[in-house]
């Protein structure tokens, strides 16, 4: 039997028809979420934002009101950037082609969530900046965390969005403290209908997401 | 004893080979970013005074460390688990408990070796830059002493917890806890003072009042040092009970450093409890005080070439030229007239504790001859030189120039609007002091704004220092009595 013929052959038959199709994919999505341990990572956003609703309760000063959400928006950017990682190397990346789809899916889901999850943590309750700054700033953070995965590996790709908490930490406090520090890449300080902070934010966040999606989490060296 | 030698080899062996393959390696650059961007440009921003510099520091650089130090330590403890080659390991000579306290002190020690340099930076900066005084060394020791607790918090929760998400999470954790741990603190019985980032009395930290005429009081520092060392030792005990492989001796040893941690930890925080405000703005702790600190410092005082000579304390004397600028005029003009001071000297300010908990800032002693420089000097906080002649001139000048025209008995009756009139005219408000600023004084040392008082004040201000004193030569006593109407007023 030659290729040409091996081509024109009807596939086994495994089932109905929408079902046959939908079963491979679904097993697919599965094992790539296990295998990044998603499923650890939703519980954990889920704690995040249980942890900021609780947080929000208590009463904070100026510096203390504008911070904390961007403490927990960076730690979800780190949960989110540590689900990069993947156990398999190179194996994976010669026979997946489907893998950039279920990075590019998985990163997006996972933002997504944890905007959402955060938002609901901050609803009725003061939530300095609002929804916009929170998007925003998750969004960039997350970013910086894709990045980290590409460049560093998804075990060190949490380094962005802390190092990252720090600067916008500090560009909050010179709010306060002049001369304040006004660059928009340092969005965590800008107001958060603020364009150019947006901007900036969000093409870190493209261009995370774009090279996490082409290249992937980088198989790092461990220490 | 040939035994204890080898062991003591193989240990340091082991320690030079952690060393080599550390993450702290790799990020002590990440600190050394992190302190130069949020702790060192805003240190050697602030005046060139030890204590502001040194307070200012145990405040910012354990908080700079926090991410990259937990972050590193916490991979460190997680690198076993990490690998699934804990049985593999299980099988060697050394009991996990020692291995591990290996790749902690191989960790501490890179990450020690980083805050020990920024601290040598900024004590090495300040030190060409400051005009009196030593290194004060109690701030540092803090510092120095909180980075074992982080490595051992870090390492412990790796050690425990190996997945993929504890190094991020234990480090979020660790910057939370510390950074917003300090806001809980208020007034001077806090037990969240023991934080080590509490640099000083909660809401007066830096301050250039503090510890300049009084020693550094080291009582709150000994309690964060005790805290730190004990929450080290608890973490690192707890680590060695729950390592599996450990003989009896080495986990009786390690509950032993366990409670002994603990007890540590909790005195401490008991401690910090019973602190009250000394009125040098230092916490005292009853049990940890010694009398004898609490001294006044001599120092011989910088004076200005000024007609009424301005002196100040040594630290201050950056700032001397600043205050014989915006007193010159008024120390012309009061030069040689009777009750006027011979000399002006700098008192030390005393801080109380409100009702409220706020915090009040007062004169140990203000009378024409003394006065007390205001806590904001320029540079610190964005103070500018224009801000800080307008406190003195609200402070300062109008304190002098109203002891001089009521002849001392300020207070004691309604001044004349004469007299009211000339001190107005007599201080020079710089152009940021509004009107809202002065309100507490309207009617009492100065003119209301749009009386008939007012309006010669603005008269007498046109007129030259010299031209005032002269004035002021001949009319004073006339003046003082009341006998002076607004309209003899030039």
């Amino acid at each position: 039997m030659s290729a040409r013929t091996a081509d024109r052959m009807p596939p086994p038959v495994l089932g109905p028809g929408p079902a046959r199709s939908l079963r491979p994919a679904i097993r697919l999505i599965r094992l790539y979420a296990v295998s990044r341990r998603l499923p650890a990572a939703l519980a954990l956003l889920a704690a995040c934002a249980a942890g900021l609703r609780g947080a929000l309760y208590k009463h904070w000063d100026d510096y203390g009101a504008l911070q904390l959400p961007l403490t927990f928006e960076a730690a979800c950017a780190a949960i989110i950037a540590v689900t990069a990682g993947s156990p398999f190397g190179d194996p994976e990346r010669a026979t997946g082609r489907r893998l950039p789809l279920l990075r590019l899916g998985a990163a997006a889901a996972l933002t997504a969530l944890a905007a959402g999850l955060l938002a609901a943590a901050g609803a009725g309750m003061p939530l300095a900046g609002g929804f916009p700054a929170l998007l925003r700033n998750l969004a960039g953070l997350t970013g910086l965390g894709l990045l980290g995965a590409v460049l560093l590996g998804g075990p060190l790709a949490w380094t962005g969005p802390l190092a990252y908490l720090f600067a916008g930490v500090y560009a909050l406090y010179t709010d306060w403290h002049p001369p304040a520090l006004s660059t928009p890449w340092l969005w965590p300080g800008r107001p958060p209908h603020d364009v150019g902070g947006a901007l900036c934010a969000a093409a870190v966040f493209a261009a995370g997401l774009i090279a996490f999606t082409v290249r992937g989490g980088r198989a790092a060296a461990d220490s | 004893m040939r035994r204890a030698g080898t062991s003591f080899l193989s240990s340091g062996r082991l320690l030079r080979i952690e060393l080599r393959r550390n993450a702290m390696l790799w990020l002590l650059p990440v600190a050394v970013v992190l302190f130069w961007y949020n702790g060192y440009r805003n240190i050697m921003a602030l005046p060139p005074m030890w204590n502001l510099r040194a307070m200012a520091l145990q405040n910012r650089l354990l908080l700079d460390l926090i991410i990259p130090v937990t972050g590193a330590a916490a991979w460190m403890g997680s690198r076993e688990g990490r690998r699934d080659i804990t049985d593999l390991l299980a099988a060697t000579a050394r009991p996990r408990w020692s291995r591990q306290l290996a790749t902690w002190a191989a960790t501490t020690a890179w990450a020690e070796a980083g805050c020990l340099g920024c601290i040598a930076v900024i004590y090495a900066m300040t030190a060409r830059q400051a005009p009196w005084g030593g290194p004060l060394w109690w701030p540092a020791a803090v510092s120095a002493a909180g980075v074992p607790a982080l490595t051992a918090i870090g390492f412990a929760a790796g050690a425990w917890f190996p997945g993929r998400f504890v190094t991020p999470l234990v480090t979020v954790v660790a910057f939370f806890g510390l950074a917003f741990g300090t806001q809980a603190a208020s007034g001077d019985h806090s037990c969240w003072q023991i934080s080590p980032l509490t640099a000083g009395a909660v809401g007066i930290g830096a301050a250039p009042g503090v510890a300049t005429f009084y020693r550094y009081l080291p009582d709150l520092s000994i309690a964060q040092v005790m805290f730190t060392a004990g929450v080290t030792a608890a973490v690192l005990g707890a680590l060695g009970l729950s390592a599996a492989g450990n003989g009896r001796r080495l986990r009786w040893l390690a509950a032993v450093i366990t409670v002994t941690g603990l007890g540590a930890a909790g005195t401490s925080v008991a401690l910090a409890g019973t602190g009250r405000l000394d009125p040098h703005g230092m916490i005292v702790i009853p049990a940890l005080h010694d009398a004898a600190s609490g001294q006044p410092v001599g120092y011989a005082p910088r004076c200005s070439r000024t007609v009424i000579p301005v002196c100040v304390h040594p630290a201050y004397s950056a700032f001397l030229p600043v205050v014989t600028a915006a007193m010159g005029a008024e120390l012309t003009e009061l030069a040689g007239l009777p009750g006027a001071p011979a000399r002006i000297s700098q008192v030390p300010v005393v801080y109380q504790l409100g009702p409220d908990r706020s915090v009040n800032v007062g004169a140990s002693d203000q009378g024409v001859s003394s006065f007390a420089l205001p806590d904001m000097l320029p540079g610190l906080f964005g103070t500018t030189s224009a801000d800080f002649a307008g406190q003195l001139a609200q402070n300062l000048g109008v304190q002098l120039v109203s002891d001089v025209i009521l002849g001392g008995s300020g207070g004691a009756a309604k001044p004349s609007p004469a007299q009211l009139a000339v001190i107005g005219g007599s201080v020079r408000f710089p152009a940021s002091v509004e009107d809202r600023d002065l309100a507490p004084l309207f009617g009492r040392l100065l003119p209301s704004p749009g009386s008939p008082a007012s309006l010669a004040a603005r008269r007498f201000a046109e007129l030259t220092p010299a031209a005032k004193h002269d004035w002021l030569a001949h009319h004073l006593a006339a003046l003082r009595v009341g006998r002076i109407s607004l309209a003899q007023l030039p």
